[in-house]
């Protein structure tokens, strides 16, 4: 059985069709150059070899070489390849630097599986596959967990790991990004067709390495934004490997009066800095130095609080490490923290929270309305 | 000269020749230590990068008088060994026996007091794999050093990642001297047996190159672990 | 002198032996006087036997891999077996093989012969790398046998320090003892070229293959002790959890940094990949100088090509990390410098191909094997290219692409030339000659099988396909199967010249000191060549190529002896 498009694969993203031309024009070069080299070695064998092949002396001409020669296929080599390496700059810093506003989508990491959550609060489990690829035969779907994505709008992908090294990879999208343990990456793509994608894990992770893969099926924009909502789900074979719980600023929220950040993070009586709208701005550590707010930085003001202290503040803070903050706990609460409005901190002694930032409340589990069509 | 024979080797075309290329070999393998403890110091001064402060906190509980003794002992080891040379040159075999042994013995000393001081970490609860660790009170401090790390901030898997380099560079150091100083026995051997005539003194310059490579080592390794941060406290 | 080929008739001529002084196998039988020699031929001859058996094993664990991927479920074996069957096909072919292979044979054999010298500066060093290798491979060997190790060979934590419930250790202690011999090898061979040269033996006069063995062993000296210091802390990191007190040197949960290992593995294991290839490079000198009977083109050109490989290898090791979180500048600057690195090998390439030209071209196997190096690793090559270029290699990287790119180097390239080499030297090594036709004919099959075996995984890579995985999607099987197809094609191949090189060995023509009509000094000894290599100190009056003046570096003129 051939390939399914034999010639390339999927291209499914605006990413892979700049990543596809890089590689085709490389070929194409490397076709010429190539060629050229076994046609000369082709020609030279044939034009000069010698009869009933004899061993022993020959008359050959004396030839040690020409600068010249050497010259120029130092120089223009040297060229090509600067060529190659400017134009795949060019692709690498668009594949490293995201669209501002993209939303995120985090994705986490674990042997041998991915738990991805959506700013809405969905979730979906790719991997732990006691199938494997061979039962896949025509890409029906039967991994449970489909990640839904939308054509034509950007999503940025943010991703670690609970424990070792992983790799989420997309062919389709022709992207890929190392999962670290204790620290984010990130990467992001614009679909720009609809369809089913692998997503495979590439970078060894043990045991079942192979069986850490799954499906994306990219949608239109509609049907996206339904899922969003939870009033759609892809595909028949999801049964509880995805739900719905909330916006994972909304959990955040949760975690956030639960851990009792608000005893410290608080308007009235602070004793820490007030969270609202710090994300992404520069802030002015103690000692002198200043760092960006990012999703590293926030992390890392979590795990090891006093690493980093905020001016004008005490290192009081205590850690947060993974007994009482799972990854999955991290990404809600640094969710929580990026969608803080000015005046939005809770009060104190507030109990019954309304969600901040969130589209829904908690739905019920697969049973509920709108079984969607894949 | 006739007495050359004897040190000839019969793959090399002169002695010349063969003393060159014992020279030569000596300075590569210290090009391959050097290397090695490089990629150690590189991995220890990335973290030391990340976590100033620990890393800090947890040099100033280093015993640096010791450590300052001991630099001591090296340099001037490296001092006899120099002269040693140039007594097997012209055959001195009495100062050469001296400054061989002198060297033997600084050693010793400075592996001696090591293992004073690794016994010390022991006691205070420094060493990373033990159920000490981190229990102990030192002299000067009110509380047990974890709950000191506790109140400063420091994490106390960061000290752990700073002592095992200090005893992976160390040891490895230690390794390495030990070995230095068993050569220069050997060497002291034949001085006494007569066997290190001034023909075959390459031997000893090739020892002294090593032996200088071991101190240099030492003079980058002293400060990078011992001087990392304040002293509160110097004590033997 | 025996003529061994009639140049008139071009056949192997039977002569019968002449009483000379005694070779270098003939001076003690004994398993004692092999054991304790101090002659770096006999080294070398033990490092053949050896590295040929390890070869083997490398070759049978290939072959479950690939008899594995015929089916996209895994045929035989289970995910846990597959990953340890994998780990140890890289592990024993690189450690046990590649690095060793061209440096401890031919190194240690042909460059004090090449450079006029009795033996190699330090020769106790030189039998001490040989025990240290076999010290290291018995710890792998018992990594091995007593389960495998499951990590990949590039042991990456948190993996390997964490949930890899293998012999990590053990293993990994095997590697760093094995560095060693790699380092006592490569500085005898540094001392030895320096100091040891005869008269008239001057730096622009040495053959290519003694540059190359230069340019390797300044690798083999600088680079492997990162890598030994970068595995000692692995080892340190995995016995704290025997004892149970974890420290995190690369373990994040303690603090620890998981990229700061690749750093420090790459940084050996790139130029690493330049011990393997270097060496062959400087075989593939000598052979299509000897087979077209001509200079080679652009003597300077190639000697310094294989110096500036090795400074500049050095530079480049992140370029194995562009998708592992490095930053962009980081990644910006390293990709610029694996560019650089790419020009001296396209330099070669293009001196060798013009070698050819006006040249009198014959068709024996060592000329088969370097041709076939030229076509092979000229892809091996162009395909880095793609992986240097920052945006293709994001798509391609860990995919079955990076599995074709170094296989097309190391086998369609080192390999190859190691072959060559083999078949070069044979008779000077060993004084026979082994079957002219079934020579050519197994290097026809490698060849080509070896094509059919890693084309298609370009792209099968190109498609998605992650490398290390037991199981694929049911659509790439059909080239998974034509990859698989190809190993028995390079099986016939090489149990072909196994066959008919150890019946030479019996059964074999004697050959003379040059059967080849080569101008290089190691021609100028009798085959095998006495243990002391030279009677008198040769004095060296001529470049090491000059074929077209028919002149020998000792000023006698290249026939057939």
């Amino acid at each position: 059985m051939i390939l399914q498009s034999t010639i390339m694969p999927e291209q499914a993203s605006e990413m892979a069709w700049h990543v596809d031309n890089l590689i085709w024009f490389i070929t194409g070069v490397c076709g010429v150059v190539g060629l050229g080299v076994y046609v000369a070695m082709l020609v030279f064998c044939i034009q000069y070899r010698r009869p009933d092949d004899r061993i022993g002396p020959a008359p050959t001409p004396r030839i040690l070489g020409s600068h010249k020669l050497e010259l120029i296929w130092s120089v223009i080599p040297l060229f090509i390849f600067l060529g190659f390496f400017a134009w795949g700059a060019y692709v690498y810093n668009m594949a490293l630097h995201p669209p501002e506003d993209a939303p995120e989508i985090y994705v986490v990491g674990k042997q041998w599986m991915w738990k991805v959550q959506y700013p809405g609060g969905q979730r979906v489990i790719l991997g732990q596959n006691a199938l494997t690829f061979a039962d896949d035969v025509g890409g029906a779907g039967y991994f449970e967990g489909l990640m839904v994505l939308p054509v034509g709008r950007p999503v940025k992908i943010v991703t670690t790991s609970e424990d070792v090294i992983h790799d989420f990879g997309v062919p389709a999208f022709r992207q890929k990004i190392d999962v670290v343990p204790g620290r984010y990456t990130t990467t992001w793509y614009l679909p720009t067709k609809t369809g089913t994608y692998d997503v495979f894990c590439d970078q060894y992770c043990g045991t079942n390495h192979s069986l850490m893969v799954g499906k994306l099926v990219v949608v239109e924009p509609a049907e996206y934004d339904a899922w969003l909502a939870g009033t759609w789900r892809p595909g028949p074979a999801n049964r509880d490997k995805t739900g719905v719980d909330g916006s994972l600023a909304h959990q955040g929220r949760q975690l956030f009066m639960k851990l009792n950040c608000i005893g410290c993070h608080n308007v009235q009586n602070s004793k820490a800095p007030v969270l609202e709208e710090i994300y992404g701005t520069r802030r002015p550590l103690k000692g002198g130095t200043s760092v960006v707010a990012d999703d590293n930085y926030l992390r890392e003001s979590i795990r090891r609080p006093r690493e980093k202290v905020r001016e004008g503040w005490e290192p009081i803070m205590p850690h947060f490490d993974a007994a009482k903050a799972s990854e999955e706990d991290l990404i809600k609460v640094i969710a929580y923290i990026k969608s803080l409005k000015k005046g939005d901190t809770p009060k104190r002694n507030e109990d019954t929270p309304a969600p901040v930032g969130a589209e829904t409340e908690p739905k019920a589990g697969p049973t509920s309305a709108g079984e969607g069509k894949q | 000269m006739s007495a050359s024979v004897g040190a000839l080797r019969h793959h090399f075309e002169d002695i010349e020749q063969q003393r060159g290329a014992e020279r030569l070999g000596m300075w590569m393998f210290l090009a391959t230590e050097i290397l090695f403890f490089g990629g150690a110091f590189l991995a220890y001064t990335v973290y030391r990068l990340m976590y100033p402060k620990d890393f800090a906190a947890i040099s100033g509980q280093l015993n640096v008088l010791i450590a300052g003794i001991n630099t001591v002992l090296l340099l001037t080891s490296s001092l006899t060994m120099t002269l040693a040379i140039r007594a097997a040159q012209y055959g001195h075999n009495g100062p050469l026996r001296f400054y061989l042994g002198v060297s033997i013995l600084l050693g010793s000393a400075f592996m001696g007091f090591k293992a004073y001081e690794y016994a010390q970490d022991y006691h205070e609860g420094l060493v990373p794999w033990t159920s000490n660790f981190g229990q102990e009170t030192l002299h000067g401090d009110s509380q047990p050093l974890i709950k000191k790390w506790e109140a400063d901030g420091v994490a106390p898997q960061r000290v752990r990642l700073f002592m095992s380099f200090y005893f992976i560079l160390t040891g490895i150091h230690g390794v390495h001297l030990v070995v230095g100083i068993g050569v220069i026995s050997y060497l002291w051997v034949r001085a006494y047996l007569k066997t290190l005539t001034p023909d075959k003194y390459v031997a000893v310059e090739v020892t002294s190159l090593y032996w200088h490579l071991v101190d240099a080592i030492w003079l980058f390794l002293m400060p990078l672990l011992y001087l990392a941060g304040p002293h509160h406290s110097l004590h033997f | 002198m025996s003529a061994v080929i009639d140049p008139t008739t071009n056949h192997y001529e039977n002569t019968p032996p002449e009483a000379g002084p005694k070779s270098y196998l003939s001076d003690g039988y004994s398993i004692w006087s092999w054991l304790f020699t101090v002659d770096h031929k006999r080294i070398g001859v033990l490092y053949l036997v050896m590295l040929l058996i390890f070869f083997a094993v490398g070759g049978f664990l290939a072959g479950l891999i690939r008899l594995n991927l015929i089916q996209p479920s895994g045929s035989i074996l289970e995910n846990d077996q597959y990953n340890r069957v994998f780990t140890g096909h890289g592990v024993i072919m690189l450690f046990l093989f590649l690095i060793p292979a061209v440096p401890g044979v031919m190194g240690n054999f042909f460059v004090p012969i090449m450079v006029g010298a009795k033996d190699m500066a330090f020769p106790k060093l030189n039998i001490g790398s040989w025990y240290v290798w076999m010290i290291g491979a018995v710890f792998m060997v018992w990594a091995v046998l007593a389960g495998g190790i499951d990590t990949g060979w590039t042991l990456y934590p948190p993996y390997s320090t964490r949930s890899a419930h293998t012999n990590v250790v053990t293993g990994v202690f095997g590697a760093f003892i094995t560095g060693f011999s790699s380092i006592m090898t490569g500085l005898n061979i540094l001392v030895t070229i320096h100091r040891m040269r005869a008269p008239g033996m001057t730096w622009g006069r040495l053959p290519l293959f003694v540059w190359a063995m230069y340019a390797t062993s300044l690798i083999q000296l600088l680079a492997t002790p990162v890598l030994a210091m970068a595995l000692m802390l692995l080892m340190v990191e995995n016995g704290s959890q025997a004892l149970g007190m974890p420290i995190g040197i690369f373990d994040p949960a303690l603090d620890g940094d998981p990229v700061l290992f690749q750093h420090l593995f790459w940084f050996y294991s790139h130029p690493a990949v330049y011990i393997m290839i270097l060496p062959g490079m400087g075989i593939i000198s000598e052979i299509i100088t000897c087979f077209s009977r001509k200079n080679i083109f652009g003597y300077t050109a190639v000697a310094w090509s294989s110096v500036g490989i090795a400074i500049v290898g050095f530079l480049v090791w992140a370029h194995h990390m562009f998708v592992a979180g490095i930053s962009y500048y980081a990644a910006l600057l390293f990709s610029l410098l694996s560019m650089l690195v790419a020009v001296p090998s396209a330099i070669k390439v293009f001196n060798w191909v013009s070698t050819l030209y006006r040249g009198a071209i014959s068709f024996q196997a060592p000329m088969i094997f370097a041709l076939g190096f030229i076509v092979l690793f000229n892809v091996g090559g162009l395909t880095g290219l793609y992986l240097a270029t920052l945006g293709s290699d994001i798509h391609l990287h860990d995919t079955y692409f990076i599995v074709a790119h170094f296989h097309f180097v190391m086998v369609g390239g080192m390999v190859l030339a190691f072959l060559g080499g083999l078949h070069f030297w044979w008779p000077k090594m060993f004084g026979v000659m082994y079957s002219d036709f079934w020579s050519r004919m197994a290097a026809v099959l490698i060849i080509v099988g070896y094509a059919l075996t890693f084309m298609p995984q370009f792209w099968l890579g190109y498609h998605g396909m992650p490398r290390r995985y037991p199981n694929y999607p049911a659509d790439m099987q059909f080239l998974n199967v034509m990859s698989s197809a190809g190993y028995t094609v390079q099986l016939a191949g090489f149990l072909l010249i196994g066959t008919y090189l150890a019946l030479s060995l019996f059964l074999g023509k004697k050959a003379g000191p040059n059967p080849w009509a080569a101008t290089g000094l190691e021609w100028a000894v009798q085959s095998p060549p006495t243990t002391h290599n030279f009677e008198a100190t040769p004095r060296v009056v001529c470049g090491p190529y000059e074929y077209s003046l028919n002149l020998t570096q000792t000023g006698e003129t290249a026939d057939v002896r």
